[in-house]
């Protein structure tokens, strides 16, 4: 029982409108309480000249799972290049002798433990990975339930799984559909449903090489579009907060901005969020047939209120990408540095590539993908509806942020970099002429407030009365990144957990989830599926809340509510 | 579920739905009946490891006491002994690791809190995937993806029924897809044989597996077979095997979906490595343009859940070396090194001053090659009991419980892309690895500042 008082720092709480005025924030047994001024308090903080904000919140970040896993055994040299830490930095104790950090390690792909400790050294609270596979769900919760300090959460991957697609090709009652896509939600105890290249990794397992929005899956004979309508619909009908996740159709295809429209429209005005969407904003101008479609991609978000999105932001160097889109994995796997890669085909479920990949400033595609991530942002008006990622690791590890950050409220130092790039890249570029630069407020609603509206969780996101204590406290350094590389205080539900980007606790994470209602009888449809063509037994197919909370070592279960009706 | 509950050891006990720990396959379609005299039955197995495995309980597992150079005594001293080695030990050694998730994750805080090199007892199997892994990667597939949709089913050097009994029921019966089985390198799998729509054969039972490896790479990359006729000499050869491999080829292009299975542990070693990297070529060099994938078989007692667990905590995988803050500044904190972290080697070399042995799915003991002065404590199946009072003196042994007979659990299915949930099937009340571990990790670090304090 405790009662804490931030005292005369500068708050950012868009959710609340609140830009940039200095006041006190209070919290009691980690939840933000109005407190009168002269109430005493068990602990106070000077928090004066300092800027304060909920805790970052990253919607689509790759921390856990089979491909996560598969990137760390790929790559051994990325764990042994990782900068060699100060043992005396890691002696820190507990109350029972334990060492708060344990040996952990890597740069794009880090060990469970570092990827918590960073996020949290950062001021991040929550981090959203957001390709569970329904088959590969436990040990995706395992890894996130190894992932300290900070909540997390899943979006189970749907639409390249053979019943879905059985069940659409036979044009199944839509029903029905919905209720295996809320049996799924719930058996996997996920956030949300992700859709992958659309019916597009299934296609490649009947070895077609690529699907366009509106052209027939070789065996199912469904298009992407169906998919995509179907899938957005059935989450509309159970009123899951966060719209269809959706990796569109083509990712990184030259000309890929026309299907990437296509799939906007696909939800037929329903909500929907195209993730990572650099990826999906080329155009094919140029002597290089390779163009950045980003106005046009911007022009299409910002015409449709029913879309969101979030980046994908590619940082140069060394990074690996791995995603559930083997068709598109598997054209790039010539292109992966170092020379080895890995594919897989998962449980009539999706599939998996891994590629390591090295972004250069010297390529004219490189520099240009750096170019198209910046002006998306840049271009799309509402804030609200773009959330920060690198995609990490894809196009980037989140430890980047800081530096994204920069990029974008920092004109001038964007400058800087562009200059440093491919020279083509420079000309074919809108940027130079883009003079935005991202306020406090518009940071703090793409990296928290934004993504906490998206995906639906009321206590989080935002610094009112009754939110969850995650806060992260800022020096208000001139240099972004330096400001945003390692907060002050870090409070996660009203524990300090990092001061001046050093550990001081390592509570254990929550896990978000949503329970959607759908009708039971759908199980006997599965469980006939299940006999048929899987090597496992239906009775296993679900998770109980008694075992993700085991997966999870025992963190928290935050359910996230559905959608009131009407 | 466990219809007797955790602690209803002596109840009769039916547990439908159970899953196997046993073997990587975990068969999970199984019925379990736990009688009142501790022991354990499936009725009707067509295991031959399930049931090998089952008769090593008993009814003395819940009498099972800890053992103190070779005197029996209570958890307590037996913990406290333990933890004084660990304490005490400038260099530990953590092998065996047969055990499942929770139990890897308890046993890599401990490792972190005395600086222990991790190797697993599966660890000269599990190396050379690694190895092959880490060099070029893979291009995998899983149970169900084989089971409804493979055509064509290769298998090279290994028969899987030899130590994966339900193999082939797993992913072959009860299916109506048309399929050829294909033995390269060895003999039909007697297992193999009896079920609809699928015939059997073999190529090159003979021939060595690197010289067929070489060759079959040539053809997948576009050789033609007449100019792979010559022999290391630069003689004419019998042309038939880069003849027989061509037309395995044309059968692959032919295929809808065909899979390579083999079995790392099956390899000839020290060069495993190099088969399973060419095998993985083959199959990737396939994909240009028709489907195709590798199914490694292997990962047993935990094998594949540890070094999952260990990867995704650490960042590395098996054979890694953690280290204490109190290591030199200018070192890190984890070294991966299949080469040097491997069991035999440090107690041959006598590299380590204290083996931590856990051993939680078969009564599987500590090699025979460790030095009697060195410390052993071992986390162990209660069968194991014996072994340890007999090495007498140097030697803590505590029982532990398996997970799925007397805990719940996680263990990776034998694809790695598939975790699985067990129930306990009897309850016996033995203490889980992961809380022994746990315990041990709070006394070395009472001791630790106790002796700070002194």
């Amino acid at each position: 029982m405790s009662l804490v008082r931030l005292k005369g720092g500068t708050i950012f709480d868009p959710t609340h409108n609140v830009n940039g005025e200095r006041r006190d924030l209070s919290f009691r047994d980690g939840r933000i309480v109005d407190l009168a001024p002269n109430m005493p308090v068990d602990r106070e903080y000077d928090a004066s000249g300092m800027i304060v904000m909920a805790g970052g919140i990253d919607m689509h970040s790759h921390i856990g799972g089979g491909k996560t896993n598969l990137s760390r055994l790929l790559l051994p040299e990325d764990h042994r290049t990782d900068p060699l830490r100060e043992p005396a930095g890691e002696s820190a104790q507990d109350d029972a002798g334990r060492y708060l950090r344990l040996p952990s390690c890597g740069v794009c792909t880090p060990g469970t433990l570092a990827t918590g400790y960073r996020y949290a050294e950062m001021g991040y609270t929550a981090a959203f990975e957001p390709a569970m596979m329904p088959s590969n769900a436990r040990h995706t919760h395992l890894e996130m339930g190894d992932t300290p300090i900070i909540d997390h959460g899943a979006y189970v991957m749907l639409g390249n799984d053979e019943l879905f697609l059985q069940m659409l090709a036979a044009r199944d009652d839509f029903a029905r559909l919905r209720d295996y896509v809320g049996w799924t939600i719930h058996a996997s105890k996920a956030l949300g449903v992700k859709v992958v290249n659309p019916g597009g990794i299934s296609a490649f397992k009947f070895n077609q090489r690529s699907l366009d929005v509106d052209e027939p899956h070789v065996h199912y004979g469904i298009t992407p579009r169906e998919v995509l309508h179907t899938l957005s619909r059935a989450l509309t009908e159970l009123r899951v907060p966060h719209p269809l996740h959706v990796h569109a159709s083509n990712l990184g295809v030259p000309g890929n901005i026309e299907s990437t429209i296509a799939t906007m429209d696909a939800a037929d005005g329903l909500p929907i969020h195209l993730t990572h969407i650099q990826f999906h904003s080329y155009g094919v101008e140029g002597p290089q047939k390779f163009s950045s479609g980003a106005r046009h991609i911007a022009d299409a978000v910002n015409a449709r209120p029913n879309v969101s999105i979030d980046v994908g932001q590619i940082i140069f160097g060394q990074t690996v990408t791995a995603s559930g889109d083997t068709m598109m994995q598997f054209r790039n796997t010539p292109f992966a540095r170092p020379h080895k890669w890995v594919v897989g085909d998962i449980e009539c479920d999706a599939g998996c590539g891994v590629v390591p990949f090295r972004y250069r400033e010297q390529s004219y595609v490189n520099a240009l993908q750096w170019i198209i991530g910046l002006e998306i942002f840049l271009l799309v008006d509402d804030p609200w509806r773009v959330a920060m990622t690198t995609d990490h690791p894809n196009g980037g590890p989140f430890t980047s942020y800081p530096h994204l950050i920069r990029l974008l409220m920092d004109k001038p130092f964007r400058d800087e970099q562009l200059a440093k790039l491919n020279p083509d890249a420079q000309v074919a570029s809108a940027l130079p002429g883009l003079t935005r630069e991202f306020s406090m407020y518009e940071i703090a609603i793409i990296t928290r407030a934004g993504p906490a509206r998206l995906l639906g969780l009321r206590d989080r996101g935002h610094l009112g009365a009754g939110a969850a204590a995650d806060i992260a406290v800022y020096r208000d350094e001139p240099d972004r990144e330096r400001m945003f590389t390692s907060p002050a205080y870090v409070f996660k539900d009203g524990e300090l957990v990092a001061r001046d980007g050093t550990l001081v606790a390592t509570p254990t994470g929550g896990i978000h989830f949503v329970s959607p209602e759908f009708d039971r009888s759908i199980e006997k449809t599965l469980r006939a599926y299940s006999d048929a063509r899987l090597a496992s037994n239906f009775a296993h197919a679900a998770i109980s809340d008694d075992e993700v909370c085991d997966c999870c070592r025992g963190g928290r279960l935050l359910p996230v509510e559905c959608l009131a009706n009407g | 579920m466990n219809a007797s509950g955790t602690t209803g050891a002596r109840t009769p006990a039916i547990t439908r739905d159970w899953t196997c720990p046993f073997c990587p396959l975990l068969c999970d379609d199984l019925v379990v009946e736990s009688h009142g005299d501790g022991t354990l039955s499936v009725a009707d197995t067509e295991c031959s490891r399930l049931a090998a495995a089952l008769a090593s309980y008993s009814a003395t597992d819940t009498q099972c006491r800890s053992v103190v150079d070779g005197n029996e005594v209570a958890l307590d001293a037996a913990l406290a002994r333990a933890a004084q080695i660990l304490a005490d030990s400038r260099r530990p050694l953590f092998g065996g690791l047969a055990t499942d998730v929770a139990g890897a994750r308890a046993v890599y805080v401990l490792a972190a809190g005395c600086g222990a090199i991790l190797d697993h007892l599966h660890g000269d199997a599990l190396t050379p995937a690694t190895l092959a892994l880490q060099d070029r990667g893979s291009f995998f597939t899983t149970l169900s993806e084989v089971r409804s949709r493979a055509d064509l089913l290769l298998f090279f050097g290994c028969q899987p029924s030899r130590r994966y009994p339900r193999f082939f029921t797993r992913v072959l019966a009860s299916t109506d897809i048309a399929r050829e089985l294909i033995f390269v390198g060895c003999a039909v799998d007697p297992a193999a044989a009896g079920f609809a729509h699928t015939r059997t054969e073999t190529l090159l039972p003979h021939a060595d597996p690197y010289d067929t490896l070489a060759l079959w790479s040539a053809l997948g990359e576009g050789r033609e077979p007449g100019g792979l006729h010559r022999d290391s000499n630069g003689n004419d050869a019998d042309a038939s095997p880069a003849a027989t491999l061509s037309s395995l080829q044309a059968r692959i292009a032919a295929a809808r979906y065909t899979v390579l299975v083999y079995d790392p542990g099956a390899l000839p070693s020290p060069h495993a490595a190099l088969l399973i990297e060419a095998l993985n070529r083959i199959v990737k060099a396939a994909n240009r343009t028709t489907r195709a994938a590798c199914l490694a078989l292997g990962g047993d007692d935990g094998a594949l859940t540890v070094n999952q667990t260990v990867t995704w905590l650490s960042g590395m995988p098996l054979r890694t070396r953690l280290s204490t803050p109190a290591r030199s500044a200018g070192t890190a904190s984890l070294d991966h090194d299949p080469y040097r972290y491997r069991t035999s080697r440090l107690l041959a070399g006598g590299e380590v001053d204290a083996l931590l042995w856990t051993a939680s799915f078969a009564p599987l003991a500590w090699p025979a090659s460790l030095d009697p002065a060195v410390p052993l404590i071992v986390l162990g199946h209660p069968a194991l009991a014996d072994a340890t009072k007999a090495r007498g003196a140097n030697t803590v042994f505590i029982p532990v419980a398996t997970p799925g007979i007397d805990t719940g659990g996680h263990l990776f299915r034998v694809d790695s892309s598939v975790v699985m949930p067990l129930a306990a099937a009897r309850g016996a009340a033995l203490a889980s690895v992961a809380s022994l571990a746990t315990q041990l990790t709070t006394r070395l670090h009472e001791q630790r500042s106790g002796e700070v304090q002194q």
